[in-house]
């Protein structure tokens, strides 16, 4: 009987440390969170400023691990959780799961010629098409350069 | 009194050195040109899609088109999660495969995630995702390697060790990547 009572442990054991939340980064830091929404509804107000954001995960950068998206409180809204790469490395498997992220809010403005290089190298990257057409003028990014997160 | 035989000892600690990391030494090799090309190909996973045609979804409640969809898809389960990315787009997150539906038509494209076994380990290895202990393992294979490298230029002696032919080698080693360097900071 010595065997299976292991065996099953370890089961246990593995099952426990998989649905375990996961620690990616550096440790939370902020007790209570923004709405994402928030962000992108008033973004000047946050540029800069440390927030801790939640929401599912409704996207991973497929090559290197190095962003998530996160989806907003509110519909038809997400946010893009960039970190440097290879200090965080975040998998596909994530996909779908819900996320505590903090980091800096960081509010860019980009011209025409930069975001069709940007889509372009993306959209290579993906594997997907991309249509320069669909740019039609300069845009502001919004996005938090994450330092950790908890992914449940 | 003997003599300190500092050769044998250079000899076998690069053998010995050689011995233990030449697993390490192939798992960052082998990661290492897979992740080189990371702009042509995805050295981590194999994402297949394929698109599907349902009936279109005719719910306007998010809940009521989960379940309209998850009918019409022929899905048991409840998802992870769910995302409307825009008003005629629904996505459903399962373990390892997204549904994305384009609500009008009925089309859903169907994206299912599979890592490439052994690669993707290897790989999380070598960017040291695992951090943690691993940082102490890879710190120590990076140390080994300064050891072979050092004891490798002392094994032998005469006309094949480094003051002989050794020394050129060595030189065309150095060469290349300070001659690459300034090429890219300068040309």
């Amino acid at each position: 009987m010595r065997i299976p009572i292991t065996l099953l442990s370890l089961l246990v054991l593995t099952v426990v440390a998989f649905a375990a939340p996961k620690e990616y980064g550096k440790k939370l830091t902020l007790k209570e969170t923004t709405k994402i929404s928030d962000i992108l509804a008033n973004p000047e107000q946050f540029a800069g400023k440390r927030v801790l954001v939640e929401g599912a995960i409704i996207d991973v950068c497929s090559h290197r691990g190095c962003w998530i998206k996160l989806a907003s409180d509110k519909e038809f809204e997400s946010i893009r959780f960039k970190v440097e790469d290879g200090v965080i490395v975040f998998p596909m498997e994530a996909k779908g799961k819900n996320a505590l992220a903090e980091g800096i809010v960081s509010v860019k403005t980009y011209s025409k010629e930069d975001l069709i290089k940007q889509g372009e190298e993306h959209a290579k990257e993906e594997g997907k098409e991309f249509d320069p057409s669909t740019v039609t003028g300069p845009k502001t990014v919004v996005q938090i350069n994450g330092e950790g997160a908890v992914i449940k | 009194m003997n003599q300190f035989k500092w050769r044998k000892w250079n000899n076998i600690l690069h053998r010995d050195i050689g011995y233990t990391i030449v697993a390490l030494v192939l798992i960052y090799g082998i990661s290492g040109l897979a992740v080189n090309h990371v702009a042509d190909w995805n050295p981590n996973y194999r994402i297949e899609k394929h698109m599907l045609k349902i009936e279109p979804i005719a719910s306007q409640q998010k809940d009521e088109m989960i379940r309209e969809a998850r009918t019409k898809l022929q899905l048991s389960e409840e998802p992870k999660n769910s995302f409307r990315p825009d008003p005629e787009t629904l996505q459903l997150f399962y373990d390892k495969r997204t549904y994305s539906i384009d609500l009008p038509t009925g089309n859903v494209l169907i994206e299912e995630t599979k890592p490439r076994r052994v690669l993707y380990e290897m790989n999380q290895l070598h960017v040291n995702a695992p951090k943690k202990l691993w940082t102490l393992i890879a710190d120590l294979f990076a140390l080994g390697l300064i050891t072979m490298a050092l004891t490798g230029l002392f094994m032998l002696k005469g006309p094949t060790g480094i003051a002989g032919r050794g020394k050129w080698f060595v030189a065309a080693g150095v060469l290349v990547p300070v001659a690459y360097w300034m090429y890219f900071m300068y040309f």
